[in-house]
């Protein structure tokens, strides 16, 4: 899709993003574009600003300076954050289901709110997604009564059943132990493979390598590198930085 | 001196209407309380500052004053500047608006208590701020708070007795006419204790089965 002005639109596009907590400056300049259809995965050590940038693009932080716009919306603007939202749906580390209801009514919550989607429709959606993930015999049970694994699962369906155009996934496998990382991990292989969008910041590095289309390397709040996944990777690519070169090898040691 | 139940035998009918009005009394202030308490807690959780600093001037005001001197400014004092309420009604408006300031304190810290991740999964999803706290605010405030508002709501009713002072014969006011027609003030009494101890027993248990209804997820699974 283009405007008249050749701008293309179907990207979330970030500008000069700059974002401080007091003193601390957190982003310093940070300039990326995620079209539809990439795979783009943020890496950096904690601190960097990979969070803190996911969570300028859904509007829970608001950004000191710069610009960030999903489809053309920008997220400073109050009139226009509602509908950049419509676009993105994030999922969160501590997966931040409702507690008080069961899986199936976490994940149509807000399609029957916000999309106006019949809730007899909405909850067979639901089941559909709790099923293509392996949680179809659990879709009434509540999130004290699943596993973390299962949380977070139950977290993607919840993020997926709003339609969204771009998945934000923000260190989603952090809590989790390695096994329960699998299980998550290959429902984002899946959806990977389906050309779903995503911006996806993790630790994961080497999983990272396998879906991604474009890794991003921050480091205290600058972007360092963004590189198709093969240039990362290389030895004349990223690699050549010795900072990146060092967060690899840590990394891998881990 | 004989204890001797049966010399209230026919007054019972008089006591039972006596009972009758507290039940009344107390359930429809347990329902303002509760409504006040919702309502002035969203207040006091709410970014505007005018509306949380509203809310907190009522609260502290009505916590800090007898409730007998707030009922006999209802009663006595507003007929002074031609306000006439009836001595239900304001007992009834009296209690729900002192039991709501010490309802929306306990509700508040429900609020107050919830994961701020949980309000930022709800707020990302684009649900608009009414449904965020009908839908996931309340619910989960509830689930905490719902033990401590049966305290709340017991001292309600232990208070309605206050209700007396102001011609209302409710059960300790029926109490009283009785205690003086028949002298055996001892008897009298000693059957109070026992309604008062069975109403707010019952509430205890309401409470507590309404407590396991808003937790069932912590129950165990059966599914």
């Amino acid at each position: 899709m283009l405007t008249l002005l050749g701008k293309v639109c179907d990207m979330i596009s970030a500008r000069g993003v700059h974002k401080s907590f007091g003193s601390a400056t957190v982003l310093d300049g940070i300039d990326l574009d995620v079209s539809v259809g990439e795979v783009v995965s943020i890496l950096g050590s904690s601190g960097s600003g990979k969070s803190t940038l996911i969570r300028c693009m859904n509007g829970l932080e608001r950004l000191d300076g710069g610009r960030i716009t999903i489809d053309d919306f920008d997220v400073s603007n109050p009139k226009q954050l509602a509908e950049a939202r419509k676009r993105s749906a994030t999922v969160f580390q501590l997966f931040n289901l409702y507690p008080h209801m069961t899986a199936v009514e976490n994940i149509t919550l807000a399609p029957i709110q916000v999309l106006k989607i019949p809730r007899a429709q909405a909850e067979a959606e639901a089941r559909a997604l709790l099923d293509s993930v392996g949680l179809g015999a659990r879709s009434d049970a509540y999130p004290a009564q699943l596993s973390g694994g299962q949380r977070q699962r139950v977290g993607i369906c919840r993020a997926l059943a709003m339609k969204p155009r771009y998945l934000l996934l923000d260190e989603i496998t952090s809590a989790l132990d390695p096994e329960m990382t699998a299980e998550v991990l290959n429902i984002l292989a899946q959806l990977a493979r389906t050309g779903t969008t995503m911006v996806f910041v993790t630790h994961e590095v080497e999983f990272a390598r396998t879906i991604s289309s474009r890794i991003v390397f921050l480091d205290k709040g600058r972007l360092v590198v963004d590189l198709p996944t093969n240039d990362f990777f290389a030895s004349g690519g990223g690699m050549a930085n010795p900072r990146i070169a060092q967060f690899l090898a840590k990394m891998r040691k881990d | 001196m004989k204890f001797d139940l049966t010399i209230l035998a026919p007054h019972v009918p008089f006591l039972l209407k006596g009972a009758l009005l507290t039940a009344e009394a107390c359930a429809l202030a347990l329902v303002g309380s509760l409504i006040i308490g919702l309502l002035v807690a969203a207040l006091r959780t709410s970014s505007s500052p005018i509306l949380s600093r509203a809310a907190f001037i009522y609260v502290d005001l009505f916590r800090n004053i007898p409730f007998i001197v707030q009922l006999f400014f209802f009663f006595y004092g507003l007929p002074e500047i031609g306000i006439y309420i009836d001595a239900f009604t304001t007992g009834v408006i009296a209690l729900s608006i002192a039991g709501g300031a010490f309802s929306s304190d306990v509700i508040r810290s429900g609020i107050l208590a919830i994961d701020t991740g949980i309000l930022e999964a709800a707020e990302v999803s684009g649900l608009s701020k009414p449904v965020i706290f009908r839908k996931i605010v309340m619910p989960i405030a509830l689930r905490t708070s719902v033990r401590p508002l049966g305290s709340v709501f017991i001292n309600l009713v232990l208070t309605s007795s206050i209700l007396s002072t102001i011609t209302l014969n409710e059960l300790t006011g029926s109490a009283k006419i009785v205690a003086s027609d028949t002298f055996r003030p001892f008897e009298v009494y000693a059957v109070l204790l026992i309604v008062y101890a069975s109403l707010t027993y019952l509430i205890s248990l309401a409470i507590g089965s309404l407590h396991r209804r808003l937790n069932r997820d912590r129950m165990p699974d059966v599914a």
